[in-house]
């Protein structure tokens, strides 16, 4: 990882040292910048004053992830742990931070004693499943709001609402290959996220010179030699 | 790793001889334009992880952009080649 400057300072710091000139980076509080980097992507590297890097990240990830989002009508991001409908793809779309939090905080309200997601809106809301009960007032927003969904699409049991249709696949049959599109575009976003969450903990990876690579050759022929001998 | 001036000179050229071979691929797969982005982005971001000056992650950028983008063009080939022949 880093490495600890002179020990006579009076306070350590951590710097990592770039691989392109040699330069200390001053990596500040590396755990902090982490998770920085997780909440909004290039954010760590902007605490840490590397501010060209993180507005490159910022913007090349949630560019991606807003992307998939609109290539997936905005239906591909959403959590599920209900058995036999988890949502993997949601593990890594995670990774992006912040911007994936309210799905989970849209499961949570859906699948709680509220049954509806907040304010009942259906962004980054899972998809209902058929027995699913809701709330009258999540019911008729969706039949108001969804081309797809009809009055029929519920049956009435007072005070909630049950679905007798299966949402993700209107969903499939809605978006097509979009649908897998904008979801592969999300989760690319939050997986290369974990490396920009290294680069902040860490410093750049960088890549081994020839320099590097002559003397890992050289060390590896004296070790040959030395079991030889 | 190649120097800077021949990769510029080669990249064009591969680019053009590619291209009929590529449209003609495209028309085979629906959807393969949605993967250059993701190829872009992934090149990108490997490149600003792996340097810190932005000259530098600007030309590992496109250096890992062609070798990515090659080796996915490659192995869609050797699939299109292999569903042609079953």
């Amino acid at each position: 990882m880093g490495q600890q400057a002179s020990p006579h300072a009076a306070t350590p710091r951590i710097v990592a040292i770039s691989p392109d000139d040699g330069s200390a980076i001053d990596l500040r509080n590396p755990a902090l910048a982490a998770f920085l980097s997780w909440c909004v992507p290039g954010l760590g590297q902007i605490y840490q004053g590397r501010t060209h890097k993180g507005r490159l990240f910022m913007g090349a990830i949630l560019a991606t992830f807003l992307a998939g989002i609109w290539l997936g009508g905005g239906r591909v991001v959403y959590a599920s742990w209900k058995p036999g409908e988890i949502r993997w793809p949601f593990v890594c779309q995670a990774g992006v931070g912040l911007a994936a939090l309210p799905a989970v905080l849209q499961a949570a309200q859906l699948n709680g004693p509220a049954r509806q997601p907040f304010l009942a809106s259906s962004f980054m809301a899972p998809p209902l499943s058929s027995g699913q009960y809701v709330s009258r007032a999540y019911a008729d927003r969706l039949v108001r709001r969804d081309p797809d969904i009809k009055p029929d699409d519920f049956f009435d049991k007072p005070p909630l609402r049950q679905f007798r249709a299966d949402q993700l696949s209107m969903w499939n049959h809605r978006l097509g290959h979009f649908f897998e599109i904008g979801t592969l575009y999300t989760m690319l976003a939050g997986m290369l996220n974990v490396l920009v969450i290294y680069d902040a903990w860490a410093g750049p990876l960088g890549t081994p010179t020839e320099e590097d690579r002559r003397a890992l050759k050289e060390a590896g022929a004296t070790k040959a030699g030395d079991r030889t001998s | 790793m190649i120097p800077i001036p021949l990769f510029s000179a080669l990249l064009p050229i591969a680019t053009t001889l590619a291209a009929p071979v590529f449209a003609s691929l495209a028309g085979k797969v629906p959807g393969i334009y949605f993967g250059l982005p993701l190829v872009a982005l992934a090149s990108l971001i490997f490149a600003a992880t792996h340097h810190e000056d932005p000259a530098e992650i600007n030309y590992a950028t496109v250096h890992w952009t062609v070798w990515l983008g090659g080796i996915l063009g490659l192995v869609l080939a050797v699939v299109l080649l292999l569903g042609w022949m079953v």
